[in-house]
C-alpha cells in the first residue's frame, strides 16, 4: 500500500467517525425527546 | 427495539463502514490500469444508488401525501428529495474528480453521464424551488407532490438509460456486464456490496431520524 494512501484511509476514518459521532448524539437526543412526551 | 440492540446494531454499522474504509485502501486498486484513483468506485457508485433510492422515497410519499392530505406526508416527500440531491451532489463531484483523472477534465459536456447527473439536480432544484416559493402549506405540498410523481420518471432514465443509448466514454459494465453476470472479482464485490449496503442503511438511518424531528415538531406546535 502507498504512503498516500494511509493518508487517505485515516482522513476517511476520521470523518466518517464525526459523522457516527453526529448522528448517534442526534438519535440519542431524538429518543429523550420521544420519552420526554 | 431496546435500546441496547440499537446501540449495538449501531457499532456495528461503524465497524462495518470503517472496515470498507481500511479494505477499499489496502487492498489492491479495482482496476490496474486507472490505478489507485479507481478506489472511488466503492463511494461513487453506492452515492448514485442513493440518489435513485432517495427520490423513489420521494415519489411514495408524494402519492401518499396527495392521498392522505398529512403534513407528515409531505415532509417525508420533501426530506427524501432533500437528501437525495445531497448524494446527487456527491456523485456529481465524485465522478468529476473521477473524471479529471481519468479523461483529464473534470467536465465534458458531451459526456451524457455528466449532463445526465446535471439535468437531475436541476430537476430536483427546481422541485426545492417551487416548494420554497409557495407559502400556503397545502398548496404547497400538492404541487410538490404532482411535481415530484412527474419528476421521478427522469430518474431511472437519466441514471440507467439515457448513459447506455448515447456513446459515451463513463463505463456501463462496472458492477454487471450485458447478460447480468458480475465484472469484478470477489474481493471487489465483497467491500463494493457492503460499501453500498453500509451507505443505503446511512441514508435510512438519516431519513428517519428528520422525519422523527418533525414529527415532535408537529406535536410540539399541536400543543
Amino acid at each position: 500500500m502507498e504512503t498516500s494512501n494511509y493518508t487517505v484511509l485515516f482522513t476517511n476514518l476520521i470523518i466518517w467517525a464525526g459523522i457516527f459521532l453526529f448522528l448517534f448524539r442526534l438519535d440519542k437526543k431524538i429518543k429523550d425527546l420521544e420519552k420526554m412526551k | 427495539m431496546t435500546s441496547m440492540v440499537r446501540k449495538a446494531l449501531q457499532f456495528g454499522l461503524f465497524l462495518l463502514l470503517a472496515g470498507v474504509i481500511w479494505f477499499s485502501f489496502s487492498t489492491p486498486a479495482p482496476q490496474q490500469q486507472i490505478g489507485q484513483a479507481s478506489r472511488i468506485f466503492y463511494y461513487h457508485i453506492p452515492m448514485a444508488w442513493l440518489t435513485v433510492v432517495a427520490y423513489a422515497v420521494s415519489l411514495i410519499f408524494s402519492i401518499k401525501f396527495l392521498r392522505t392530505k398529512r403534513e407528515l406526508d409531505d415532509y417525508r416527500a420533501l426530506w427524501a428529495a432533500e437528501i437525495g440531491t445531497m448524494f446527487c451532489v456527491l456523485a456529481t463531484i465524485s465522478g468529476s474528480l473521477f473524471a479529471k483523472v481519468t479523461w483529464g477534465v473534470y467536465w465534458n459536456w458531451s459526456e451524457p453521464r455528466m449532463l445526465s447527473i446535471f439535468l437531475l439536480l436541476l430537476i430536483y432544484g427546481a422541485y426545492l424551488a417551487l416548494r420554497a416559493a409557495i407559502p400556503n402549506p397545502e398548496r404547497r405540498g400538492i404541487l410538490g407532490a404532482v411535481y415530484s410523481i412527474f419528476a421521478f420518471p427522469t430518474v431511472p432514465f437519466f441514471i440507467f438509460v439515457m448513459p447506455r443509448i448515447m456513446p459515451s466514454l463513463h463505463p456501463t459494465n462496472s458492477v454487471v456486464n450485458q447478460n447480468l453476470k458480475f465484472t469484478m472479482g470477489l474481493e471487489v464485490r465483497l467491500i463494493f456490496f457492503v460499501s453500498l449496503f453500509c451507505f443505503t442503511v446511512i441514508f435510512f438511518w438519516i431519513y428517519f431520524l428528520g422525519v422523527k424531528l418533525h414529527r415532535l415538531k408537529l406535536e410540539h406546535a399541536e400543543s
